[in-house]
């Protein structure tokens, strides 16, 4: 699915990507964990395609050059990023504009666009199972939404656009133990063996919910260790200085 | 370079007009002869330098008669309304099918001194020319059940021409009237129109008034609006007037009595070589009146906005609340955006507030619905509209706020 080889990126010729390695296979869970300024935030924005980095190395997803494909392509080929913090949009209605992303994906694949009827239905159902009170969906996109409610509408948008590869950057950040559950559910429901995800949190305990295949510590712009999920249950105890 | 000069027997061409009016009229060409167009050393056009303006873009100017016949026009069919047509400037038919009828006067408007001594030059020369405006009239107490559309069309065959026109609203105690000004501009040529208006609300009257146009045209706009705001009556003027080559709105407001309240709302899309700027002078003159003006426009290309805003508190006018925002959003570097906000205050206890912003598209923002799989283009019309929207949402009625969605809509996809 994702393979990154080498991976340096700069941000006004500040290094913060040195090097870093990572291959995720279909159906694969991938947690990444470090300390701040690791570099976590800036794969994420990386392999979402965002401008202002220098890149060099290779970055491959499904065997392309993930380098030369534009922002909105990657969202259309199934790369979902859920922000660690979602912009707000004024003046720009939430549901207009979930059925905008959505049609603009399904086109872009050769899908037949969905109608308002069928959308609603479709925004019904993933909005019920992951408690999001319908309202909010007729308001402006995240203006004036709580932190939990931002969060569950990046999940929301997930579960609608139903990509091949999600980013989440610290999606449970600021959640409280029941957001933070129908979240973890709301991901679990989306696993199967051809979809892969990659986790980008501080704590252990959005892994006791999303039980990942693997788990990587970030720290300084590359990954320096790699382990089943027991590795977050350890840093959780020892904290990331003993690793260094 | 024009060489524009008015005979002064233009105003002999004007018909049953008494001594008086006709002094009036010649005192006011007088003025406009030494002067000219306003050029930018005006306070009030250092923004937009029309004499240059017009030397650009007009090799000859007429003030002759235009026709004003027409076979049909086709009607907004978005919602049921009320209809005054005006062809050229001048009132050519009326429908109130939806009112009661004896409750509306509607006529010519030849009415014409009585005005105020002003120094703008344009207004001068519409006071000396302008004839065959509409005069409306709504009684005590009625207020209308439909909205009233006032089409300002022109014809094909207008080149060259400066139109001037005359009208006036006047709405009597309790009464209410909801006005869309709509410009539909057939003619393919250059032409300036220089209106002035003149609403008069006696106490507790509404008025509201949405301003906007049906194509993109070459026509040169100028308008001077004069308001008299008494006791309680309620002014709402929502300017969404984009894709005119030049559009300038003159607004004053006197809010002369208590409780009066004036909203200046606009919501712009200008593209290309657009111009436009929209001036107002609020004056409270009484206390406990209220005013609100925001004023948002987009600008691309190479197009220039202008804002230029004045409250004026008197002694008298205590427990004033006046706020007065603009914001720009530029898409280009060469749009360009000039905002003048002037408070004048004399007395003590009033709320006044005033801000002006502008700046680009928000990277992030637009990172954001890209990840969406929004393409640049459709991401960027929606953080327009977004933008914009916030003055739509003043529109109560969901027919109407739809057809001015779908017009604003048409605007920024030729972006």
């Amino acid at each position: 699915m994702l393979e990154i080889k080498n991976l340096q990126a700069s941000v006004n010729a500040k290094p913060i990507l040195k090097g870093l390695n990572l291959s995720i296979k279909p159906g694969e869970v991938h947690a990444i964990m470090g300390p701040n300024g690791s570099g976590k935030s800036t794969l994420a924005n990386v392999l979402s395609g965002k401008s202002g980095y220098e890149i060099s190395g290779e970055l491959n997803f499904k065997g392309e050059n993930l380098k030369k494909i534009p922002v909105e392509e990657r969202a259309q080929k199934g790369i979902f990023l859920a922000f660690q913090y979602p912009l707000e949009i004024p003046g720009v209605n939430t549901n207009n504009f979930l059925k905008t992303s959505l049609n603009s994906v399904r086109k872009a694949n050769g899908e037949k666009e969905l109608d308002t009827m069928s959308f609603l239905r479709l925004v019904k159902e993933k909005s019920s199972e992951l408690g999001i009170d319908e309202k909010i969906l007729s308001r402006q996109l995240n203006v004036g939404f709580s932190g939990g409610e931002k969060k569950k509408n990046e999940i929301l948008q997930m579960k609608i656009l139903d990509p091949k590869f999600s980013i989440l950057d610290e999606t449970d950040s600021g959640l409280d133990i029941d957001a933070l559950k129908i979240i973890a559910k709301g991901v679990n429901s989306s696993r199967n063996k051809e979809k892969s995800f990659l986790v980008i949190t501080h704590y252990q305990r959005l892994l006791d919910y999303i039980k990942p295949d693997f788990v990587h510590v970030l720290s300084d712009g590359k990954i320096i260790k790699t382990g089943c999920s027991e590795l977050a249950q350890e840093l959780e105890k020892t904290g990331y200085k003993k690793l260094n | 370079m024009l060489n524009f000069e008015i005979n002064s027997k233009e105003i002999d061409k004007i018909e049953k007009i008494s001594r008086e009016e006709k002094d009036f009229r010649i005192k006011n060409l007088e003025f406009f002869k030494t002067i000219g167009f306003p050029n930018k050393r005006f306070e009030d056009w250092k923004f937009s330098d029309f004499k240059n303006i017009v030397d650009n873009n007009f090799n000859e100017l007429a003030v002759n008669k235009v026709s004003n016949d027409i076979s049909n026009i086709d009607l907004l069919n978005d919602f049921n309304h009320n209809y005054i047509l005006l062809v050229n400037g001048s009132l050519h038919s009326s429908n109130f099918q939806y009112e009661d009828k004896d409750k509306i006067k509607i006529s010519s408007y030849n009415n014409n001194i009585d005005y105020k001594v002003t120094k703008n030059p344009l207004v001068c020369l519409n006071h000396a020319l302008s004839e065959n405006g509409y005069f409306i009239e709504i009684k005590e107490d009625y207020k209308f059940k439909k909205v009233l559309v006032i089409y300002n069309y022109f014809t094909e065959d207008i080149k060259n021409k400066i139109l001037n026109n005359k009208n006036k609203i006047k709405l009597n105690k309790n009464s209410e009237l909801h006005v869309i000004e709509y410009t539909v501009n057939k003619s393919k040529f250059k032409f300036i129109n220089n209106s002035y208006e003149d609403i008069v609300l006696d106490d507790n009257s509404k008025l509201k008034n949405i301003y906007l146009q049906n194509n993109k045209s070459d026509g040169f706009f100028h308008k001077f609006l004069r308001n008299k705001l008494s006791s309680n009556s309620d002014y709402s003027n929502l300017i969404f007037s984009s894709g005119l080559k030049f559009n300038k709105l003159d607004i004053e407001c006197d809010l002369v009595g208590e409780k009066a309240k004036c909203n200046i709302l606009s919501g712009l899309f200008l593209n290309k070589d657009e111009h436009q700027e929209i001036k107002t002078r609020i004056n409270h003159l009484f206390p406990n009146c209220k005013s609100f003006q925001k004023v948002k426009n987009v600008l691309s290309s190479q197009s220039k906005g202008i804002f230029q805003g004045k409250i004026y508190v008197n002694d008298i006018a205590q427990k004033t609340d006046a706020y007065q925002l603009s914001k720009a959003l530029l898409l280009g570097d060469h749009a360009e955006f000039n905002s003048k906000p002037e408070l004048e205050i004399y007395a003590d206890d009033v709320k006044c507030s005033h801000g002006s912003t502008s700046g680009s598209i928000d990277e992030n923002s637009l990172h954001y619905l890209m990840t969406r799989g929004l393409n640049k283009e459709n991401s960027t019309r929606l953080l327009i509209k977004g933008f914009l929207n916030d003055i739509v949402e003043f529109i109560k009625s969901k027919s109407i706020k739809r057809f001015v969605e779908r017009k604003l809509e048409e605007q920024v996809n030729g972006y």
